[in-house]
This record gives C-alpha cells, sequence and structure tokens, in this order.
C-alpha cells in the first residue's frame, strides 16, 4: 500500500502523483496528494495527528483516507477510477471505486470540522459525489443537474462545509448512480463528536462496513449493471466470506458497529452470543428509551445502523445476514433441487456421456463444501471457510466477531480458532441414557385403557376426501 | 476383295477389353477382370473372398470388390463381346444361297434352281464393316465410362455407409444422454421435486432423440444395403466389415490449377465427341465423292428405350440414283457435320464448366470440413468443459450438463458429416476427371445455433 503515515512524502505520494498523471499538473499542484491502496485488507485505526482529536474507527477490509490541514481546513482527495477489487483469495472483481479501492476510503471528521473534498473523475463518464444523510449547503448534496454540474472526466471539483452534526453518514454518486453504484462506487463517513455526547458512548472498538452487492457471472470480472435484485455475490466492503476479515476484539471491549446498506434489498444482520442495542440511525444516535436488546436488526435499503454491545463473551461467535441466500457466493438460481432423487443406474449412464460428473445435492448441498473440484476461473466456491471443526460451508455476508480475553488494546490481529474450555463443545452421544424414573401412571393417559391393542398403531393421516362433507 | 475382308475379319486377342483393363490401372490403380473362362472365374472369386477377409473394408478394397465382382459391369463387358461378335461378322461375307423353286401351273411345272450371291452386302461390306469397327470402339469407351463410374458409385456409397454408422454411434449416445435425463426426471417428479410440465419438457428431448435414432438408424440400413448391392455381395458375404471412422482430412486439399486442362485431356465423354465429328467428318467426305451413300445415320441411330436398356446400331441403305443427284444430300451431310462440330464444343464447355465446380465443390467440402473439426467441435468442447465446471459449483443443473452433453454430441456429427460430404466430393472430383459426373447440389447455409437442443429451459 501507499502509507497513510507518509502522507504528502514518500513513496505513495509518488506512486500516486504517477498514477494522476492524466489530470493538469498545474491543477494537481494546489491539491493534496492523492493516496491510493493496493491492498484489500483492514487497515489499522488512523489515529489523527492533526485537527481535533478522536476515538478513530475500523474500516472492515478497508481503511481511513488521510487529511492534511490547510488553514483550519480539513483537505481530502478523493479519486474516482476504476479499480480491480480482491472480493475473496481467488476472485477478483473489475469495479469502479476511490483511491485503489472499492468502496472507497472511510472518512472520519469531527463535529464542527470545516470539510474540503477534492474529488478528480478519471472515469469515462461524469461523476459527483452526494454525502449521504449530511446537513450542508444545497449546492454541495452533489446531485447532478439539480445542484451542480456533473465533474467531466480528467476535472477535480471541490466540496467544502461543515461537518455539522455527529453519526454515521455515506458517500456515493449521483450522477449515472445506477451505473455507479453498481460498479461499486461508495464509501463511509463518520463525524465523530466533538465532546463527550450524552447520547453517544466511548466505546473501545468501533467497526464499520457497507452492505454492497454485485452481479459478475462466475468467470467473468465486471458487474451486471443491469441486475436489479437477483444479484449473486452479497459482499460487506465488496468482500465476500471467507474474504472478509473477522472482527477481533479484547473480552469486555465496548464495541461499536457501524452498517450502511446501498444494496437493494434490506438485510437483517445478526450476531451471535450477545445482545446489541441500535444506538444510532441515518439521523444520528437513537434516544435511549427507544433502545432495546437485540440480536438481528433489520437495515433497510439505503439505511444505516450503528449497533453497540458488551463484548462479555469468549469466542468465535458468527455474524451474518440472516438471509441465507446472503451467505452464499455465486450459485445457480435455478438449479433444480435433488434431495432425495436416487441416482442408482442413471449416474453411470450420465457418466459413460459426462466423464468428470459427478452426483451433488441429492442428501443436500453441504457437499459442496466437502469436494475440492475445479471451477470456473475467477469464481469463489458457493461456500466455503474452513473452521477449526469442518467447513463453515458460507459464503458472502458473513464473519465471525472473535471475543479473547488476552487480546491487547488496539491489536486488530486474528488471534486463531478459539480454545475451548473443557467440556463446552457440542459432543457425540455415545451409549444409553439411563430409564429416567417415570410415574406410574405416565405415559398411556390419564386412565388405563380397558384392553390395550397386541400391536402398536401406526399414525395414518387421513386427507378430507373431497368436498366439503366433512364439515 | 473377298479373301481380304476375310482376312480382317478375326476376333482380338483382348475381345476389346484392353483398354477398360487400362483405364482401371491408369485411373484407379486397380485390377479389373472380365470373367471370360472359369478359371478367370476361380480366381476372381478367390480375390473377392480375400478381400472380404480383411477385417475392414478400405474404401480402395470396397472399389476392387466391385470390379471383379458387380454383375451389372460383367454384363457390361459381355456387350464387347457381342459387339465384336458382330463386327467380325460383318467382315465376313454372307454364304452363298442356293434356291430350289418348283411352280405348277396349268401349262406345267416349273422349276427353278439358282445359286445366289449378296452383291448389297458385297458393295457395303466395306461400310458396314467400317461402321461396325467405329461402334466396337464406342462400345469400348462406354464400358470404360461405365467400369469408372461404377468404381465413382462405390466410393460415394463406402462414404455414406461408413459416416452412417458413425452417425447411428452417435445418435444412439444422443439418445443415452436423453435416456438419462429423462429417467432423471422421472425420478425428479417421483422425488416431488419435479411437477409434471418440467418432467414433460425433459421427456420431450427423449422422444426426439429416439426419433433420431430411428432415422439414423434407417439410413445406416440403406447406406449399407446400397453398398452391398454395388459390391454384389449375398448371403453370407453381406456380412462384411467397414472401419469404424471415415479416414481423416488430408492435411492439404489437392491444389489442382491446370483442372480444366487435365479434364480436357482425360474426360471419355469430350474424347468420344472429338472422334464423332472426325468421323463425321469422313463420312462428309464419302458423301461428296459418293453422293449417294446414307452413311451419316451411321453412330447416330442410338436409342434409349422407356425400360433405360439402349440399343445402339446403325442403319445402311444403298440406293440407286434415278431420280436425286444427291445436292441435298451433301448438304445434310455438311449440317450433321456441323452439328457434330457443335456437339463436340458443346462436350468441352460442359466438361470444364462440371469439373470447375467439381474442384469448388472440393475445396469448399475441404475447408468446410476443416472448420467443423478445428473451430466447431473445440468450441462445443469448452462449453462443455466450462458448464462442467458451472456444475462442480452449482451455479447450473444436470439438465444443462445434459442437454450440454447433447449438443457436443451433435457438434461432433455434424463434423461426420461435413467428413463425409469432403470424400463424396473427392470422388465426384475424381469422376468429373474422365467424365460426366453427377455432382450434388449443395444444400442451403443452416442457421447457426441449431444444434444447441434443449439448453435453455
Amino acid at each position: 500500500m501507499s502509507s497513510r503515515r507518509n502522507f504528502l512524502r514518500g513513496a505513495g505520494a509518488i506512486t500516486a502523483a504517477a498514477s494522476a498523471a492524466a489530470v493538469s499538473r498545474v491543477a494537481m499542484a494546489a491539491l493534496p496528494e492523492p493516496v491510493l491502496q493496493t491492498r484489500p485488507d483492514t487497515m489499522p485505526p488512523l489515529v489523527p495527528s492533526t485537527g481535533r482529536p478522536y476515538n478513530p474507527c475500523v474500516t472492515l477490509n478497508g481503511w481511513t483516507l488521510p487529511w492534511r490541514m490547510n488553514n483550519g481546513v480539513k483537505e481530502f482527495h478523493l479519486v474516482a477510477e476504476p479499480v480491480v477489487r480482491e472480493m475473496s483469495a481467488d476472485f477478483k472483481a473489475h469495479l469502479w471505486g476511490y483511491n485503489g479501492q472499492s468502496p472507497g476510503p472511510t472518512i472520519e471528521v469531527v463535529e464542527g470540522d470545516r470539510v474540503r473534498i477534492f474529488v478528480t473523475n478519471k472515469l469515462g463518464e461524469l461523476t459527483s459525489i452526494h454525502w449521504h444523510g449530511q446537513r450542508l449547503p444545497n449546492g454541495m448534496d452533489g446531485v447532478t443537474g439539480l445542484n451542480q454540474p456533473g465533474i467531466p472526466p480528467g476535472k477535480t471539483f471541490v466540496y467544502e462545509f461543515v461537518a455539522r452534526r455527529p453519526g454515521t453518514f455515506m458517500y456515493h454518486p449521483h450522477a449515472d448512480e445506477m451505473v455507479q453504484m453498481a460498479m461499486g462506487m461508495m464509501g463511509f463517513w463518520i463525524t465523530h463528536p466533538k465532546a463527550k455526547h450524552p447520547l453517544i458512548d466511548e466505546v473501545d472498538r468501533d467497526f464499520v462496513f457497507l452492505l454492497n452487492a454485485y452481479d459478475i457471472d462466475p468467470g467473468s470480472y465486471t458487474p451486471k449493471i443491469m441486475t436489479m435484485l437477483d444479484f449473486n455475490l452479497w459482499s460487506w466492503n465488496s468482500r465476500i466470506f471467507p474474504g472478509i476479515d473477522p472482527l477481533v476484539v479484547r473480552k469486555n471491549d465496548k464495541v461499536r458497529i457501524r452498517i450502511g446498506n446501498l444494496t437493494m434489498t434490506n438485510h437483517p444482520i445478526h450476531l451471535h452470543g450477545h445482545e446489541f442495542l441500535v444506538t444510532g440511525t441515518d439521523g444520528g444516535p437513537t434516544p435511549k428509551s427507544t433502545r432495546q436488546y437485540e440480536v438481528t436488526t433489520d437495515i433497510a435499503v439505503g439505511q444505516m445502523r450503528q449497533i453497540d454491545f458488551l463484548a462479555d463473551e469468549e469466542g468465535d461467535w458468527a455474524f451474518h445476514c440472516h438471509k441465507s441466500h446472503h451467505t452464499m457466493n455465486a450459485m445457480g438460481h435455478d438449479v433444480p433441487t435433488m434431495i432425495g432423487v436416487d441416482h442408482r443406474g442413471v449416474a453411470r449412464q450420465i457418466t459413460k456421456l459426462i466423464p468428470d460428473y459427478m452426483v451433488m445435492g441429492e442428501r443436500g448441498m453441504k457437499d459442496m463444501t466437502e469436494m475440492e473440484m475445479p471451477l470456473p476461473d475467477n469464481t469463489a466456491a458457493m461456500m466455503a471457510g474452513r473452521g477449526p471443526f469442518g467447513s463453515v460451508g458460507m459464503g458472502g455476508m458473513f464473519s465471525v466477531v472473535k471475543v479473547r480475553k488476552d487480546q491487547k488494546p488496539g491489536d486488530y490481529t486474528d488471534p486463531g480458532w478459539y480454545q475451548h474450555p473443557p467440556g463446552t463443545v457440542a459432543y457425540e452421544f455415545g451409549g444409553a441414557l439411563p430409564e429416567p424414573a417415570r410415574f406410574k401412571a405416565e405415559g398411556p393417559g390419564s386412565m388405563p385403557a380397558l384392553k390395550r391393542p397386541t400391536t402398536p398403531t401406526e399414525v395414518k393421516v387421513r386427507k378430507p376426501a373431497g368436498g366439503h362433507s366433512g364439515h | 476383295m473377298t479373301a481380304g475382308l476375310a482376312g480382317c475379319a478375326s476376333f482380338s486377342p483382348d475381345g476389346g477389353f484392353a483398354p477398360v483393363e487400362a483405364a482401371a490401372k491408369d485411373r484407379l490403380g486397380k485390377d479389373v477382370r472380365w470373367a471370360r473362362t472359369a478359371a478367370d472365374g476361380e480366381m476372381m472369386a478367390q480375390r473377392v473372398a480375400e478381400l472380404l477377409a480383411q477385417p475392414a473394408l478400405s474404401p480402395d478394397d470396397a472399389v476392387q470388390l466391385a470390379l471383379f465382382n458387380n454383375r451389372g459391369l460383367q454384363a457390361r463387358f459381355t456387350e464387347l463381346g457381342i459387339t465384336e461378335a458382330e463386327l467380325v461378322q460383318a467382315g465376313r461375307m454372307a454364304n452363298p444361297g442356293f434356291t430350289f423353286g418348283r411352280l405348277k401351273s396349268v401349262d406345267g411345272v416349273e422349276i427353278e434352281r439358282g445359286i445366289h450371291l449378296s452383291l448389297a452386302r458385297l458393295i457395303a461390306m466395306p461400310l458396314i464393316y467400317g461402321a461396325e469397327a467405329r461402334r466396337f470402339e464406342r462400345v469400348k469407351r462406354e464400358v470404360t465410362m461405365d467400369m469408372l463410374a461404377l468404381a465413382a458409385e462405390t466410393r460415394r456409397a463406402w462414404v455414406q455407409a461408413v459416416a452412417a454408422n458413425e452417425t447411428l454411434r452417435y445418435m444412439q449416445q444422443v439418445k443415452e444422454a436423453a435416456d438419462a435425463s429423462a429417467e432423471l426426471a422421472r425420478r425428479m417428479e417421483q422425488a416431488g421435486n419435479f411437477n409434471k410440465l418440467t418432467r414433460a419438457r425433459e421427456q420431450s428431448f427423449y422422444a426426439d432423440a429416439a426419433l433420431g435414432l430411428a432415422r439414423a438408424d434407417r439410413a445406416q440400413r440403406a447406406t449399407r444395403e446400397r453398398l452391398t448391392r454395388l459390391l454384389g455381395l449375398w448371403g453370407a458375404q453381406t456380412q462384411f466389415r467397414l472401419p469404424e471412422r471415415l479416414p481423416d482430412l488430408p492435411a492439404q486439399p489437392k491444389d489442382q490449377p491446370d483442372i480444366e486442362r487435365l479434364a480436357m485431356s482425360q474426360r471419355l465423354d469430350v474424347q468420344a465427341a472429338r472422334l464423332a465429328a472426325e468421323q463425321t467428318a469422313r463420312n462428309l467426305g464419302l458423301t461428296r465423292t459418293t453422293r449417294f451413300i446414307n452413311v451419316l445415320e451411321l453412330g447416330l441411330a442410338r436409342n434409349k428405350l422407356e425400360d433405360g436398356a439402349r440399343q445402339t446400331g446403325y442403319d445402311i441403305a444403298l440406293e440407286l440414283p434415278l431420280f436425286d443427284w444427291g445436292g441435298a444430300r451433301v448438304a445434310r451431310a455438311e449440317a450433321i457435320y456441323m452439328q457434330a462440330v457443335q456437339l463436340t464444343a458443346w462436350a468441352a464447355i460442359d466438361a470444364r464448366s462440371e469439373v470447375r465446380e467439381a474442384y469448388g465443390n472440393y475445396r469448399t467440402a475441404y475447408d468446410i470440413a476443416l472448420h467443423q473439426r478445428d473451430e466447431v467441435v473445440p468450441v462445443r468442447k469448452r462449453i462443455s468443459e466450462e458448464q462442467q465446471l458451472r456444475y462442480n459449483g452449482m451455479i447450473i443443473g444436470v439438465f444443462e450438463l445434459l442437454a450440454d452433453a447433447r449438443a457436443q454430441v451433435a457438434g461432433v456429427n455434424g463434423y461426420i458429416n461435413s467428413l463425409r460430404d469432403f470424400w463424396l466430393a473427392q470422388a465426384e472430383l475424381d469422376m468429373a476427371l474422365v467424365g460426366r459426373a453427377s455432382l450434388s447440389l449443395p444444400t442451403g447455409p443452416v442457421a447457426g445455433g441449431m444444434a444447441g437442443g434443449g439448453a435453455a429451459h
């Protein structure tokens, strides 16, 4: 990556300058150097060295955009450009994003900051940025044609406003947005409170990610931008499980997770092992009176949710969208159900014609996770991920919250699999249970039968036989 | 004069068969025999048995077999004998005749005795002999042509029979795939995973495949029987074995830039037309000098009867110049000569065109077969491989995989057909170089993608 710490100097800046060569050098001279990110990993939080202090957040498989202070104004530089995003180890997508990645970098500011964002367009068509959820002058809202002309290719526009209210926000294009969002142009924005806020608790870890979805044919690279609902890749920050990093926390950390939904459907996000409170929405922190403990919160299209919880249960806890298809990677949606279909004889007949044919799915789809079969190029397995007990059989919007008592504060490195204390893992039943002591009259009914049937009666369900005569 | 004529009128040692034999050697590289003696017959039967004993009959073997064993061809050879006998007959004086008459009338009994020689025959003999000799030449050429045509026909029939075998085999595979999907669909319905509609769709592929198989079966039988007839086989001999596959496409198509010139020098019909013109030229000269002899019917008397049998022969008439001094005859002879000249030109032009067409067909057939082999079949195979990968990832189901297997098989079968067309075109070209070939008209282009079958459901 180009180091964010070496912002304005060093290799990163040189790379960045070279890659921005399409934009006029004269124009670029006054701009903050754009910083690029070449790796899809989760980057450590960017602790502010200038401006007002705040408690930084961590972008899942992403990063925070560095800034420069210019006469008290925080200056950022976003470059809209085509990117190659590694969505998982075996699958790369050709997307559009910002500063080398899709989604673009998270922008973190503090309530009351004056913010100036330079947006350079290196796409082939007009773009603009809408600052989703912000209070700002109307001309800064980014709707092409309505609030501003589109940013032509090769040009740089400036947005400038004060981050007025603390909360969780997003940014995305508002020019050809159907295409540009389907291609992955989006990012996160956090406005931290300036001072202690009665509704915003201090937390130890603050994670952010966007929900996004793509329709990329297995074996191809570019999303199908016309797809409306039948997506085949459901991602968090354009990563699909097992490509998504775990959310690593220290036991008893107060944890905050902020989730924004830029897909075209809602996502019930579910956390195992803990209850959380929804402490913030699109509109900012929620009143305490409205908060209730949940294990699943539904995030509608275009919405943001901020959930807080106390990570007081050690272990590796699943965290996922509860729409089960959203925890799958590319799969056929028209594949016939094979459950219970006897393949004897037919399989051999098929193998004569198709030598590599293998029966799948007649017991269910779990087989898929057990078999290592070649797939089309650039295709993530439908469900994958290995856990300590075997295949996890998941894909898409699935990750793990790892709670460890010996995790250092501020350390986000993966601690490995949870070591379960003895006797705390579900185990195989072996042997007969002792017959429980039963009350004498238990079983046959409240009164002894006069004449017991000698053979056990088989229960037969009889369906109503025609008409309404049975009423 | 009589003695001189009698001297010419003997049988040739080869019975007129030498040019046929030579043509078989030069043009086909094959032996041909005319079974005139028991020894010949035995030898040929032995060769036939040897050829049939081979593990698989190659196209050259088939041609050789047909040349030995086709009874129609042998029947044609006998025509050589008949014609030669007639030629010899024409060169001999008719026996003198003797007449004895006894007539009784009121005046008494009149006894008439006479010995006579056919004067007309004597006068006409050189003409008749010449005509017979020319007819013999023509029959030799015709028999040669028939022999070459039989060879070409046999080659074509061999190609068609082998291709039909291969097609049958592929249709069996298609049917197997359809069987598998129909059976699977049945079990899917049984397990409650398919409704009647979905199952019926899969069933319909099976029904179509069964139909295709039946047609392939019929074609296989018909083409084999046709070859059997050309080879003149019957009884246990009909169990002859053919190779599994057609010969591969040659690495390079034959390049023949001077094919028209080659055809001009080789084509028997062109040669015959030229000879006919030369003959009419001679006849014209004869008519001019004698002014009486109506010989121009010679060589032109050729009847084709309803049942396809041919009558060839000539007509000769002599007359006494009492009223007509022959001016019209000369004019007619000249016209007929010009006709022969035109017919020769016509034959030559047709021959050039035919050979061009045959060569064009041959090159196109080569290109099509090459394209099928190097483009269509590999693409189908790649599609199948990619589909297999998609099946592995549960992106498509088994029915799509099976539909694709059917399409791949159809693609391979398409190559078989184009390879068959290539070898047929090759046989037609070979034939067009020696005589009139029956060129098959091309079928219209086929819309692309039809081989996809029911993949898109």
